[in-house]
């Protein structure tokens, strides 16, 4: 396998380059004390996806993007970044926003990102150049020479990110790269993510706000306790699960969602019902149910379920699974 | 090949990023700018006081009387009181002699030092001369000073010659029979050169005192840097794109510049002194030499070598330190132990001074984390065999290389790891991982 991506990367060239694979990880594990805080992962992503990476708290989404950017060597397995084996040349193709975040309080802003940017092997001039452009289009050029100290949270979470792109990186990696942002603020940094990933950019994005990754991402991973519980494009997984959501916006009792029989589930947000059909389940029979109760139906609708559905789902089967092998 | 030749040439010029920031971040600060005046100031400053009290002499003649009450002794002080000004004029001018005074004479002339027309009045009591009672000189500037001697010498010479006389011995100028001998101490150096003990402990002690609070100074400052980064959580960025040894080294690195330049600044400020200072001095102050340390130019190449192996010994120290730790409090809380590893050189440095060849100070001054400063005092002292010194230096370097290993393994794990402080096992995991 090794060898033919390596031939590829030769004979194709540029085009070589393209063929493989942004990361790649092949059953990796990480410990820490003898706890194991990723198991056995592997995963796939290609260029040019906007790849979400899902999990709850402490599933080891954090320790797993470190391992990516070489911060931490795994004990087992291995990872591969844009078809290379990891080196300090892949840290450096890499724009990393981690989820601790923060800079030297007392430098000026557009000195640290020179700094930063000549650490991934820019020349200063250019850093500075680059730095003043992205600090005009994220509306922080006055405060270019102001300390980082006397920046709001938002407007340092934005020099922040600047400093992840200077180096123009073909892969970024995010880690919950929206917390702490005002919506303006969200949706531009949104709008760049989509414009990056246009020109051709990789975006890894670890995030729990599965609203967003909906909406952005056409790749994802799902890790809880470590493992890789769900993985591939976001359309395939959510049509693998089929229409079997039913939402109803209605007038009237709720009494009519009684119906073992066909609901296997209910969201109930007061006049609006996702419901959760059970196999086979015809959704008329509900329609009929709600009628013959003189409910009045606004909003009747068959679709997919949402990936925060889809999320909780896994994550309890997984957890049931792991109550069961005890 | 592109990409190879491309990764050896990138580590360095990461490491130089590393350093030039931390060196122009440390040289910008206020405490640099501070502590690189400071001292020269301060010692400036000593220095000038040093010489004015030594030359604050009396400009005028000044008018005294003497109340003599033994009936006698007057005519002796009288004569006796011949100092002289630097101009050349007689420093007292005596207006009147009381050779009987009464109470009311003595009354008016307190009235006259009251009003300021008199400087003062010599009192020669009944009991002067068995010695039970002492002259008294009443004036309203008892603080100056550079009357007592004067006015003190004439009064004994007066008593001496007059208790002589007394015994049957006539004697015309009684300081050249009373005058002691000294005693100096004279080093004779293994080179066979003469040095004057007292000088040279002096120059002991200043370049022992800066070693000692310079190391303490940059090992802390070393410390602070490594919290900061990791207290404002920028060092995950930085270890995305340095690794961690070279992020350390980087520090250290341009910590001890920021030292060296202030020596630099510090040594051309004393060669400066060394060479100006006198002659303004001389200038402020005519026919005064101000008081003089010398520091020859091997012992201030030996002091800045042991400096720095000192530093870098310290440094890797304070930074592992700095890595075990998420606040600045907790980092003051554990950096005790290292920081008292310094003391116990200050607290040597008696010992190594008064005895500099004892084997006990041969053996100290060999020893690792205590030979920075030891040594350099002992070269101070009287420069010991070279085999001493380097021997002295390389085993500081090779507990340098231990020390180093060693912080670079916490700082590696210590850097990510944010909360409550490790305890010892958990460093000992730390030094364990791979």
């Amino acid at each position: 396998m090794l060898t033919v991506k390596v031939g590829f990367a030769v004979l194709g060239g540029a085009d070589g380059e393209l063929m493989s694979d942004a990361v790649v990880l092949e059953h990796v594990t990480k410990r820490f004390d003898m706890r194991e805080v990723v198991k056995d992962l592997s995963l796939t992503i290609r260029q040019g996806a906007l790849f979400g990476l899902l999990g709850p708290n402490g599933a080891g989404k954090t320790t797993t993007l470190r391992m990516m950017m070489r911060i931490l060597i795994p004990d087992e397995g291995r990872i591969e970044i844009l078809g290379q084996p990891l080196s300090d040349r892949s840290q450096d193709l890499i724009g990393y926003l981690p989820e601790e975040r923060g800079l030297y309080p007392r430098m000026e802003v557009l000195q640290v990102l020179v700094f930063l940017g000549a650490l991934k092997g820019l020349p200063e001039a250019e850093a500075e150049r680059r730095a003043r452009q992205w600090l005009e289009r994220l509306g922080l050029s006055e405060w270019a020479r102001r300390k980082v100290n006397d920046l709001s949270k938002g407007m340092q979470q934005k020099a922040q990110f600047i400093a992840a792109a200077l180096h123009q990186p073909s892969l970024m990696i995010l880690d919950e790269p929206f917390t702490g942002l005002d919506p303006v603020n969200a949706t531009l940094l949104k709008d760049i993510m989509l414009e990056l990933r246009s020109h051709g950019v990789t975006l890894i994005l670890s995030t729990h706000r599965m609203e967003q990754v909906e909406m952005m991402c056409d790749s994802i991973c799902l890790i809880h306790q470590g493992r890789n519980v769900l993985s591939g494009e976001l359309r395939a997984i959510k049509r693998a699960y089929g229409k079997n959501v039913l939402r109803i916006e209605y007038e009237g009792e709720d009494g009519f969602l009684h119906l073992p029989a066909l609901i296997e589930k209910v969201n109930h947000y007061g006049g609006v019902a996702e419901i959760k059909l059970c196999p086979q389940a015809d959704p008329q029979e509900i329609l009929r149910a709600a009628v013959a109760r003189g409910v009045r139906i606004t909003r009747f609708e068959l679709m997919e379920p949402p990936l925060n559905e889809i999320f909780i789902e896994k994550v309890s089967a997984s957890d049931a699974q792991a109550v069961d092998h005890h | 090949m592109r990409f190879l030749s491309k990764r050896c040439r990138q580590a360095m010029p990461k490491l130089w990023i590393i350093i030039k920031r931390e060196y122009l971040t440390r040289v910008r600060s206020k405490m640099f700018l501070w502590t690189t005046l400071g001292l020269p100031v301060v010692s400036l400053g000593l220095l000038a006081l040093v010489v004015f009290t030594a030359t604050l002499r009396v400009r005028h003649p000044l008018q005294i009387a003497i109340v003599d009450r033994t009936g006698n002794l007057g005519r002796d002080v009288l004569h006796n009181l011949d100092a002289k000004l630097p101009d050349g004029r007689p420093m007292f001018d005596v207006v009147a002699t009381l050779e009987s005074p009464t109470p009311a004479a003595e009354q008016r002339l307190l009235r006259e030092v009251a009003r300021g027309r008199l400087s003062g009045y010599l009192v020669l009591p009944r009991a002067l001369l068995d010695g039970r009672q002492a002259a008294e000189f009443h004036t309203r500037n008892p603080e100056f000073l550079t009357v007592v001697g004067p006015l003190q010498r004439a009064v004994g010479d007066a008593v001496i010659a007059q208790r002589l006389r007394q015994r049957g011995l006539k004697v015309g100028n009684v300081q050249q029979v009373i005058r002691g001998v000294g005693l100096k101490m004279i080093k004779v150096t293994r080179a066979g050169q003469v040095v004057e003990h007292g000088r040279t402990f002096v120059t002991a002690m200043v370049v022992g005192m800066l070693l000692y609070v310079t190391l303490i100074a940059y090992g802390m400052t070393t410390m602070r840097a490594v919290v900061e980064e990791k207290s404002t959580r920028i060092i995950e960025i930085l270890i995305a794109s340095v690794r961690p040894f070279y992020l350390l080294a980087g520090k250290i690195l341009g910590v001890a510049g920021a030292a060296l330049t202030q020596y630099l600044i510090w040594a051309g400020v004393a060669v400066l002194l060394g060479t100006y200072g006198r002659a303004l001095a001389t200038l402020a102050r005519p026919g005064v030499s101000p008081p003089t340390f010398h520091i020859s130019l091997a012992l201030g190449i030996y002091s800045v070598v042991f400096f720095l192996a000192g530093y870098l010994l310290y440094a890797s120290l304070y930074a592992a330190i700095g890595a075990m730790v998420s606040s600045e409090q907790d980092a003051q809380q554990i950096q005790l132990p290292v920081t008292l590893l310094i003391v116990v050189s200050f607290l040597l440095f008696d010992f190594i001074l008064r005895n500099p060849n004892s084997p006990v100070a041969v053996t100290l001054s060999v020893i690792p984390f205590l030979s920075p400063i030891l040594m350099v005092l002992r070269i101070a002292v009287e420069t010991p065999p070279f085999w001493q010194i380097a021997l002295s230096l390389g085993l500081s370097l090779v507990a340098t290389v231990g020390v180093v290993q060693i912080s670079a393994r916490i700082y590696r794990v210590g850097v990510l790891m944010q909360g409550k402080r490790p305890s010892l096992v958990e460093i000992w995991r730390w030094l364990r991982y791979t």
